[in-house]
């Protein structure tokens, strides 16, 4: 893979069944077998032939309705789902937000979450523990609370500190999905500086979202995904705009069509 | 644009299988390199357990001694004329730790993966850390189990001085090795009912009649020297029957394994964690999809 990329990905397919049973049980899957009756699937495929190469340093905005794929993308990108065709190159220690929350027991205090989440994403007790404060500080926890429960938390608190967790890795690619919507405009806007930073360090960054107005702003680069295709790539003015026009009038522009 | 201050080249290539599992080498070493996040996991998932307990830890000792309680009152009541005194007891208690040992390994990592859903959605790290996780907590509340056996049997011997107890004896050297035994035997079925657990969610219901089955099938409430004829096979054809059988010769009979045991002993830790590993890895990539 040539250095200048962070990212590659050729020509990647994803798909996998999904049960149309409503409940998957033993019994159910017993009684099927005693009647030598198969179970009634569907393959949902969920990436189709997707090819793109990400730069170091770029910060690539990632939109498109919903089951287009942009989820299922950024977990393959972070090694948690495994392509069905095709591969995926990575070229640097990837953090990732997809679900928020992440490791957090409700139980134990921020403090040990944080650590949790740490020594998850492959860090070492000391590297997270030298962050702890840094993370509390940036979560914008009020005094003492990250000692508390956190179950004791607001969920404003718990996203932000989700986030704090995830963006303190120093990582190299930074993979986001809808994080931004945690917290209020204050943190939005301490959040959108420490990701300036990180591309200014020339860190990559992805970003999922809803929220077209975060692309414009952070990203350098788009790419409109749509039922597993990747449908556009450019200037994400230029992608936000194709995307609006196609929420408003429900159907594809007619250069899209053939997809 | 040139790469970040502090960048370290880390290729990541990530393919579709051909074979069911993925490259084995980079796994066991990515297990090994996170095995902190496991034993911190535990630690912390012990302190979550109890940190809304008044009794708080004291609960690791309690449980165990209730437990033994509750048994022994179940075999006299239902064999009268069968109490033999300390020994019974001894066998009793020493038989229920080590099972519930196993037991706990299976039980909590067979609800690891379900309920480690944030986590699996959003790390990619083995998944069989969850488990690995399990054991090691039901180890840690195995432990405290050992020094209140040592305290009944001495009070045992105290009250009734006619009652056997062996005194030390180099057998007991055999103890590490049951305990391995039994830990690895119940990671590896842990990683069997994790997967199940994942693609049919009633596992969890139908594994607490399975244990409870499993139990009366397991040297701990009769004498493994009970069985007679081709009953005895119960001992080698019940995954903890050997450790069971062995747990008995040698913590309360404080006698040394023969090879039979010895050999069932292992086959049953290897047979475990080979089944289970392969069943649960080869399944793993599927988890974030299924959870």
């Amino acid at each position: 893979m040539p250095e200048e990329l962070a990212i590659r990905i050729e020509d990647l397919s994803i798909s996998y069944k999904v049960s149309l049973e409503a409940k998957r049980t033993l019994k159910n899957a017993v009684m099927r077998a005693s009647l030598k009756q198969k179970e009634r699937t569907r393959t949902i495929e969920a990436l189709k032939n997707f090819t793109l190469d990400v730069p170091h340093g770029s910060v690539l905005g990632i939109v498109g309705s919903n089951g287009a794929g942009k989820s299922t993308l950024m977990r393959c990108i972070a090694g948690i789902l495994s392509p069905t065709e095709g591969r995926v190159i990575v070229n640097g220690k990837i953090s990732t937000l997809l679900a928020l929350g992440v490791g957090f027991n409700p139980a134990l205090s921020g403090r040990d979450n944080i650590i949790l989440g740490g020594l998850a994403s492959g860090l070492t007790r000391e590297e997270i523990e030298s962050k702890t404060d840094e993370i509390a500080e940036f979560a914008a926890l009020p005094d003492g609370f990250i000692d508390l429960p956190v179950r004791t938390y607001s969920s404003g608190m718990y996203g932000r500190l989700s986030f704090a967790v995830a963006v303190s890795m120093t990582p190299d690619i930074l993979l986001l999905d809808e994080a931004l919507s945690a917290g209020d405009a204050a943190f939005k806007e301490k959040s959108f500086e420490r990701m300036r930073q990180l591309c200014a360090e020339a860190r990559t960054i992805l970003i999922v979202s809803h929220a077209l107005a975060t692309v414009t702003d952070l990203c350098d680069t788009a790419i409109w995904m749509h039922k597993g295709n990747l449908l556009a790539q450019g200037k994400p003015e230029q992608i936000v705009d194709d995307y609006l026009k196609f929420l408003n009038v429900g159907s594809l522009p007619s250069s899209f069509e053939d997809m | 644009m040139p790469v970040s201050e502090g960048f370290q080249p880390k290729i990541q290539v990530f393919e579709p299988h051909r074979a069911s599992l993925p490259p084995l080498i980079p796994y066991l070493k990515e297990f090994w390199r996170r095995r902190a996040f496991a034993t911190e996991l535990a630690n912390f998932t012990d302190k979550a357990e109890y940190l809304d307990s008044r009794l708080g830890k004291i609960w690791l000792v309690l449980n165990p001694l209730l437990l033994g309680f509750v048994y022994y009152l179940v075999v006299t009541i239902i064999r009268p004329g069968g109490n033999q005194g300390l020994t019974r007891l001894d066998h009793l208690l020493i038989g229920l730790f080590t099972f519930y040992f196993a037991q706990n390994c299976v039980t909590a990592g067979a609800l690891s993966i379900t309920a480690g859903g944030r986590l699996i959605l959003n790390q990619a790290f083995p998944r069989a850390l969850l488990p690995f996780s399990c054991a090691l907590q039901a180890f840690r509340q195995f432990l405290p189990t050992i020094p209140v056996y040592i305290f009944i049997l001495i009070a045992g011997k105290w009250a009734y001085p006619q009652t056997q107890v062996p005194g030390w004896t180099w057998h007991f050297l055999w103890i590490p090795f049951i305990l391995i035994c039994t830990g690895l035997t119940g990671f590896g079925l842990a990683l069997v009912f994790a997967t199940l657990n994942v693609y049919f969610r009633d596992t969890n219901k139908l594994l607490t009649y399975i244990t409870r089955i499993w139990m009366y099938l397991s040297p701990v409430l009769w004498l493994p020297n009970s069985l007679k004829g081709h009953m005895k096979l119960l001992l080698y054809i019940n995954p903890l029957g050997p450790v069971l059988n062995a747990t008995a010769r040698v913590w309360v009979n404080g006698q040394s394994l023969n090879k039979l045991t010895i050999f069932f002993c292992i086959f049953w830790a290897f047979a475990s964690i080979l089944i289970g590993g392969y069943f649960f890895i080869s399944r793993e990539r599927d988890f974030a999809i299924r959870i």
